[in-house]
């Protein structure tokens, strides 16, 4: 067990874990934000996906030893209200079924708009599929990223 | 007394803002320092107002809060169900709370499985609603001292026909309260709808694009342990040994010990691994070293379970079907065509691996969160702990958390069986989690099939057709069949097609392989088989397949309109590029009839699905959106299935563990365009969840011969190599 410093969501916590113990586990049951997804353990299903300094990393396949001190985002820290551009066009095009995969998605997806406003299909394909939906919302969540990334350049304007 | 009702009151507070209550850390919660008096809040709890019945209560404020029975899974239940209430109660959905109920008898059945909840549910809902506005219409008439005919209700109000004058709900509740119930207080006609048949927003969703929705998984409570299970690899082999002190000296782990998963009557071993946090109870299981002896499962592979199925399709089988004289027709027929099909087994991976949370404490109460199809687990806690049958729902509370994903698989409560083995023995809250490994080896599977057909065509004319399913069944495991044909294994085997002589016969195979119902059932084999097996047929008889089917099933105006619809959204006449295909396909499942037409494309040597265009008749809907994303989730989930790993068996074991080598399929390779079309229609609801998976393997394989001229027979098949 080791002592690690997280920054999360812009707070930080003091958490004790083994070094090897998964990010995932770690924002889960140790810091309680349960918005972070389980799906596969080995960075193939994207539903554990947080942003780490900006970009959209798998946290299941991170050990917290290497993240302490980093920023790190998760699906709770997006937005207090729902109102990023993503969880606005999410619910437009009502993207979600069961849901369990969409924090996971919302992050993949808010990651691409950050480096790229305006993606065009080959570019969304690229950014997420690494995000399984075992429901099938693959249509409405392209609908959805294609809206935030109107919003987003109309915002800009 | 006091303490609880601040917390109440900051509960609803809290949950007033989100719209949807989150049932997860009560546990705790209560009051008095005994653990014996432990008083167990659930979401019922917290409701303000008058109960009219189980389902809705209203406030003196207005509030009006209605109890989402139904586990939501992904279907749109939570908001479905009282959106139908709400139509006849003349309620509009922004003026409603709906709230997850707990588990409980009060709310009659809560499983759900095949597609039934809307199907079963619509007529008892509306007749709720219905009876709930004739009592509150009654009570303002007798507080204005008129005829309820005088009255009618609108927007949660009672308005005075006459006077005008108006009462809102709030205000009458207490008085209706004391009214008897009108069971057949009269509906609305469909004409007046004005929620059902319109699309709306889902509330569940807005704490889904968040991170605050509740999943099984989420739960948590102070002392909370975490448990993995090592399983035997051939799920029902015998635990020879296995290193518990190795397990126990990794930091954090605190328990080893021997528990058992019921599978369709065979009880199977495992060795639960118990520790403070989920990452040490893996790291324990790693330490284990199990040896199992799995030499009855030593001969079970794909090639025997399916070279013994062949053999089974040579033999007559059990009639299900006879029309006319297929043997002594097809003797005589121009052509005949042979054709087996099949089809592989195939696990449920679900997003949420299996998982539940159970507290069995000192003074034999329990709580559970059961990421449940069928969540009303009581009796059977009851009985294992000698809870009298009045008490038990007094003892044990049940949470339903949302579900991430079910797709049948969480109609067995195998995780829950392990989870509170664990728990009763320590008396302490254990969390149990699946690991994804887990989840895909363990079973139970999608069957897998064979299905044998012949036919015979004089000219353009299909005369004769034979078809011969073999597969294990769901329901006869562990049971003899008694030479009868079990009620689900027939489903969508279309016997209204209009050929002279058709014959339909089962042959039953036996196996250790458990399986298990899987989203559309055996819908999801027979109509893949069936309906590209007709697209054969139409090809030999030189029809447009879209034609073929129509002019076939001419006799059931359902289906010819569902055919025309698709081909006019479609436009199928419309002559295609030389590197594209089309195909189409038609299935009735649950009650509802759908059709897709899929389209093919290959361009610079690749192959992709640019469109599927699907058409819906599930009789009266009630949120039109949600009838549309189910389908463009079943295009995917039946494209996964047709396209991507099977789950295929070595020594008896699962050769697939993860989803590196148990693919899904993801965006890149979805539909770029799933258009979904309703029928308008007044007959009876129909299913939703499943109707749209079993056609688009077909309309697939149908596309792929019309862009390549390939008739694949055996699933999965590689879209890249046609």
């Amino acid at each position: 067990m080791a002592s690690y410093q997280l920054k999360i969501n812009n707070k930080t916590y003091e958490v004790d874990a083994d070094p090897q113990t998964p990010l995932l586990w770690v924002i889960r049951d140790e810091v309680g934000l349960t918005g972070t997804k389980y799906g596969c353990g080995i960075a193939q299903c994207g539903a554990c996906t947080v942003h780490l300094n900006g970009n959209a990393v798998r946290s299941c396949s991170l050990p917290v030893s290497a993240v302490a001190n980093q920023d790190i985002t998760t699906i709770e820290g997006l937005s207090d209200d729902n109102s990023h551009p993503v969880q606005k066009a999410w619910l437009a095009v009502q993207a979600p079924q069961c849901g369990y995969c969409q924090s996971g998605q919302i992050m993949s997806a808010s990651a691409l708009l950050q480096r790229n406003p305006s993606p065009d299909d080959e570019a969304i394909d690229a950014a997420m599929s690494g995000n399984i939906c075992r429901c099938g919302t693959y249509t409405r969540i392209r609908k959805a990223i294609h809206l935030a990334s109107n919003e987003i350049s109309n915002g800009s304007k | 007394m006091e303490a609880n009702k601040i917390n109440r009151r900051n509960f609803i507070r809290v949950t007033g803002l989100t719209g949807a209550f989150l049932a997860v850390g009560f546990d705790t919660l209560g009051f008095g320092g005994q653990p014996s008096t432990l008083k167990q809040l659930m979401p019922e709890d917290f409701i303000k107002g008058t109960p009219l019945n189980p389902f809705v209560t209203i406030a003196e404020d207005g509030t009006i809060t209605m109890m989402a029975h139904i586990p939501e899974l992904g279907q749109g239940i939570f908001q479905g169900l009282p959106a139908v209430i709400a139509e006849e109660l003349e309620v509009s959905m922004d003026q409603v709370t709906i709230v997850k109920s707990s588990a409980s008898r009060q709310y009659g059945r809560q499983s759900i499985g095949g597609s039934r909840s809307m199907r079963t549910q619509f007529m008892p809902m509306r007749q709720l609603g219905a009876g709930i506005k004739d009592l509150l219409i009654r009570a303002a008439a007798a507080q204005w001292n008129v005829e309820p005919s005088d009255c009618y209700a609108q927007e949660a109000k009672v308005i005075n026909r006459k006077t005008k004058e108006e009462i809102g709900y709030g205000k009458l509740v207490k008085s209706a309260s004391q009214l008897r119930v009108n069971d057949k207080a009269p509906l609305k006609s469909s004409t007046d709808f004005t929620i059902i048949g319109k699309a709306t927003n889902r509330p569940d969703l807005v704490n889904k694009v968040n991170g605050q929705a509740d999943y099984g998984i989420d739960a948590h409570t102070d002392g909370l342990l975490y448990a993995t299970v090592a399983h035997c690899p051939t799920l029902q082999g015998d635990l020879t040994s296995y290193d518990a002190d190795a397990a126990k000296s990794v930091d954090g782990v605190v328990d080893v010990m021997e528990i058992k998963r019921t599978v369709y009557g065979k009880e199977n071993k495992g060795i639960a691994v118990v520790a403070s946090s989920y990452f040490a109870a893996l790291e324990g299981r790693k330490r284990l070293n199990p040896k199992w002896n799995n030499a009855a499962f030593s001969q079970v592979s794909t090639e025997t379970l399916f070279d013994d199925m062949k053999g089974l399709a040579e033999e007559d089988g059990l009639k299900y079907f006879e029309k006319g004289d297929f043997k002594g027709s097809i003797s005589d027929s121009e052509t005949v065509l042979d054709a087996t099909y099949e089809l592989p087994y195939l696990a449920h991976s679900c997003m949420e691996p299996m998982n539940c949370t159970v507290h069995v404490r000192e003074d034999n109460t329990v709580a559970v969160w059961a990421s449940s199809q069928s969540p009303q687990l009581h009796r059977q806690i009851a009985r294992d702990l000698g809870i009298p049958d009045a008490e038990a729902e007094e003892k044990i509370k049940i949470h339903m958390p949302f579900m991430g994903g079910g797709f049948g698989r969480r109609s067995m409560n195998d995780a829950f069986e392990e989870c509170y083995q664990v728990s009763k023995a320590l008396r302490k809250p254990v969390k149990l989690v699946w690991t994804r490994e887990d989840d895909t080896t363990q079973g139970p599977f999608r069957q897998g099939t064979i299905h044998k057909f012949t036919a015979g065509i004089d000219g353009k004319k299909p005369k004769a057709m034979q078809t011969k399913m073999v597969s294990q069944a769901i329901t006869t495991q562990g049971r003899d069949s008694g030479g009868r044909i079990p009620f689900e294994v027939m489903e969508s085997i279309n016997t209204h097609y209009d050929f002279e002589h058709l014959s339909v016969r089962f042959n039953e195979y036996r196996s250790q392989i458990p399986i298990h119902w899987w989203r559309s059932v055996f819908a999801s084999t027979n109509g893949v088989a069936y309906e590209a097996f007709i697209d054969e047929m139409a090809v030999a008889a030189k029809q447009d397949p879209l034609a073929f089917r129509k002019q076939y099933l001419a006799t059931e105006p359902r289906f010819v309109q569902v055919l025309e619809r698709l081909e006019q959204e479609s436009n199928w006449n419309k002559p295609l590029g030389p590197n594209e295909g089309k195909g189409v396909a038609i299935v009735e499942s649950f009650g509802s009839i759908v059709a897709h037409a899929l389209f093919l494309k290959k361009e610079n040597g690749k192959v992709s699905i640019p469109r599927v265009v699907s058409v819906v008749d599930c009789g009266i809907y009630v949120n039109p959106d949600q009838v549309k994303a189910q389908t463009e989730g079943n295009v995917v989930f039946g494209l996964t299935a047709a396209l991507k790993d099977p789950i295929t068996f070595k020594n008896g074991a699962a050769q697939q563990a993860n989803f590196d080598t148990y693919r899904m399929l993801r965006m890149n390779e979805a539909p770029r365009s799933i258009e979904v079309h309703l029928i308008d229609s007044e007959e009876a609801p129909g299913g939703v969840g499943e109707p749209g998976l079993p056609p688009i393997g077909a309309a697939l394989l149908n596309a792929v011969h019309d862009l390549s001229g390939k008739r694949i027979r055996t699933l999965p098949l590689d879209i890249q190599s046609v």
